[in-house]
């Protein structure tokens, strides 16, 4: 008895050491996700609930949600930001799959210069890339109106940023150009990883390129479908950089998105706790759609 | 050994005691500068501040630089972060009506003097102070914005019949005028109504107030009065003309931009301008294009421009001798005899004092002369104007809503119930 107590108490102090050692190894990412994560969000959850500018902070309880869904602005926003997750989502996954899947069976050289070719985008400062985007739009000297006039495609210069009707179509294009770099580098890796056994005993029996496709690598790249849609959704949600730098959400609020809303509320106008408010809405909607995502995913695979 | 390391241990711990014993004789005090002139220059910043530790060693000043873009940020943040610097460089529009209505500025009344009083605009010293009489800024430099036309173009347009060339004044009518004649010599496009921010928006404000004579704001600054109906007139105009070609609308480029396309050629006048611009620029202007700086177009010919005042205020930081070793410099700065005259010449502009004349004569900066005599035109310091960021914000958006063909008055009146809150 004495010797089974003894092992007890021995496994015990085993896992006790163990566990310290999980907890001391988490320690150093845990303190920052509390300090820069969970922290910041609990403020940003507190200060939603009072009027809080440069000179005041009054306890105003859900008032700021109130004025929210009064605010024409806003639900501008919302529609403007849910336009571009809509078209970029879905885009970026079908676009980076195409792109993955015709250059992930080339010879290494070449999917390697294809994987740099559309993640150069991505490494690139968003500064950088918005000023070569903002000259390529360029009413009066930008390459767009040169091409597109000798192509005899438009007859007169238009003001692409300048026009309610296209900039959002601009802004959308250009994230495209900065979002399909980091999922096709994920869909070549996931594409090689398919188990060339099942391919090849699928195509043995008859199974044609569609066919194969869908029923043997579409279920394992399902994962990696998965990464890519919640990370380009949250992305899409937050596009900021493209409209400070272009538009400033004009023309007549045309661009106009939430983050870029709520940057306008708390930073420009000092509204803070309104701006907080519009941040936690953005969460939830946010939470919502990656949780819908992650249930049509597990009920698809 | 051991005796080494404890000599070094023990010189380790009296050291710190010892610089800060140093430090006591010193005051360290950080200035953050927006780009005023060469007040955004580093070289020119360090030589006023070394001219300024020959005079008084024992204060020490550190100097970061803002930009117009991201500067209104890092200082409202700084002032949440209870971060603020010392002292800072800018204008009334957020010394006074931002900084100083949110509790964080030191009174300057002290540095206000009956010397200096008697030697300041009223104008200026009333845009220095709070609707309390309490005084946050003190000034050192002004200019008046104006608006820029390509002389040489108009001459070819046979445009310059339509100016007065000794006042660089125009009517509102020899304006139209003006652009007809632009547009029948192929030139276009003409003038941009820049509306894509609020970078520049002092230019926009300025031509839409005078073509009719409008007021910006109540006299008193309380209220905002773009409803008037001069200023309905004259926002009309503009949509009129637009529509007929004579001038743009561009929702994609702001003041910034627009003077860039000035510079190179693409447009043949530009509204966001003033004599520091033109410093920046005469190096950069493509072939061709002369610069002749003009008053803002107007039906009574007395054009009325905004300005623009540059000072110091003090942050309230809780430390008195930061405080005082700031004023110091602030009165360095702006009150030496000799050295005021040094700090207006390196912003470009011009003293607030009417007894500091002459700067740019025989010097390098000799064409600052010719925007003299627009100060004779400076209208009311509004900027001090309540909800002043948020009308700055709903400017621009009202003029894309007009220039995209919207009811003149109903974006008036929606634009006037955003800012009249």
């Amino acid at each position: 008895m004495q010797t089974t107590a003894s092992i007890n108490r021995s496994l015990r102090a085993t896992r006790r050491r163990e566990s310290i050692s999980g907890y001391l190894f988490m320690a150093p990412a845990l303190v920052f996700f509390l300090g820069f994560v969970v922290f910041p969000m609990f403020m940003c959850l507190f200060n939603s609930a009072f009027r809080y500018t440069l000179s005041e902070f009054t306890f105003v309880g859900l008032d700021n949600y109130v004025r929210l869904f009064q605010d024409v602005k806003f639900g501008k926003s919302l529609v403007n930001t849910l336009m571009i997750v809509l078209v970029s989502v879905p885009f970026t996954c079908l676009f980076s799959l195409w792109v993955a899947s015709a250059i992930y069976q080339m010879r290494q050289l070449y999917t390697s210069f294809f994987r740099c070719v559309f993640y150069l985008p991505v490494v690139t400062g968003s500064v950088a890339v918005t000023v070569v985007w903002k000259w390529m739009f360029n009413p009066y000297y930008g390459l767009l109106n040169y091409v597109f006039t000798a192509l005899g495609l438009i007859s007169k210069n238009l003001n692409w940023l300048g026009s309610a009707d296209t900039a959002l179509g601009c802004i959308i294009t250009i994230l495209l150009t900065t979002s399909v770099g980091q999922p096709i580098v994920l869909y070549v890796a996931a594409l090689s990883n398919v188990d060339h056994s099942l391919v090849e005993a699928a195509q043995v029996d008859g199974a044609t390129s569609l066919q194969t496709f869908w029923r043997i690598k579409w279920p394992q790249v399902m994962p990696t479908t998965l990464y890519i849609l919640i990370i380009t959704t949250i992305n899409s949600f937050q596009c900021f950089a493209l409209i400070d730098l272009l538009t400033s959400g004009g023309p007549q609020d045309s661009t106009l998105t939430i983050m870029y809303y709520i940057y306008h509320n708390a930073v420009k106008l000092n509204n803070f706790g309104y701006g907080c408010a519009m941040g936690i809405i953005l969460a939830a909607i946010i939470a919502l759609f990656s949780a819908a995502q992650f249930r049509l995913a597990k009920s698809g695979s | 050994m051991k005796k080494l390391i404890a000599l070094f241990l023990c010189l380790m711990l009296v050291l710190p005691v010892a610089a800060a014993l140093a430090d006591d004789m010193t005051t360290e005090i950080t200035l953050w500068t927006f780009p005023v002139g060469g007040f955004g220059d580093d070289e020119q910043v360090q030589t006023l501040i070394a001219d300024f530790n020959a005079v008084y060693p024992n204060i020490k000043v550190n100097v970061e630089y803002l930009d117009y873009t991201n500067g209104d940020v890092q200082v409202t943040t700084a002032m949440e972060a209870k971060t603020t610097p010392d002292i800072i460089f800018e204008g009334p529009e957020r010394l006074v009506a931002v900084y100083a209505a949110a509790n964080a500025l030191v009174p300057l009344d002290d540095l206000w003097t009956d010397e200096a009083m008697a030697d300041i605009s009223a104008g200026v010293a009333a845009a220095c102070k709070d609707a309390a009489g309490v005084y946050y800024e003190y000034p050192l430099c002004s200019t008046a914005h104006c608006m820029v036309i390509d002389k040489a173009a108009f001459e070819k347009a046979d445009a310059l019949q339509y100016i007065d060339m000794e006042k660089h004044t125009w009517t509102t009518e020899g304006f139209e005028m003006a652009l007809r004649a632009l547009v029948e010599a192929g030139y276009n496009p003409t003038g941009l109504i820049f509306c894509s921010g609020q970078g520049g928006d002092q230019g926009t404000r300025a031509l839409v107030n005078n073509l009719y004579s409008g007021k910006f704001t109540s006299p008193d600054f309380s209220k905002y009065t773009m409803d008037s109906e001069e200023n309905i007139k004259a926002l009309t105009m503009l949509q009129k003309w637009a529509e007929e070609g004579l001038i743009a609308f561009d929702p994609s480029i702001n003041g910034g931009e627009e003077l860039a396309l000035f510079v190179n050629g693409t447009s043949k006048m530009a509204f966001c301008w003033n004599a520091a611009i033109e410093g920046l620029n005469r190096d950069k202007l493509a072939d061709g294009v002369e610069l002749f700086p003009m008053t803002f177009p107007t039906d009574k010919g007395d054009p009325e421009l905004c300005g623009g005042i540059w000072g110091f205020g003090i942050f309230d930081n809780g430390d008195a001798a930061k405080i005082e070793a700031a004023k110091t410099f602030i009165r360095f700065v702006c009150d030496d005899p000799v050295q005021v005259r040094k700090s207006v010449y390196m912003s470009g502009y011009f003293s607030v004092r009417s007894s500091v004349t002459g700067l740019y004569a025989g010097t390098e900066k000799e064409y600052l002369d010719t925007y003299a005599p627009f100060v004779q035109y400076l209208g009311d310091y509004y900027q001090v104007a309540p909800n002043w960021n948020t009308q700055r914000y709903e400017w621009w958006n009202l003029l894309q809503r007009v220039g995209a063909g919207g009811n003149v008055a109903d974006e008036v009146a929606l634009y006037i119930q955003n800012v009249n809150q």
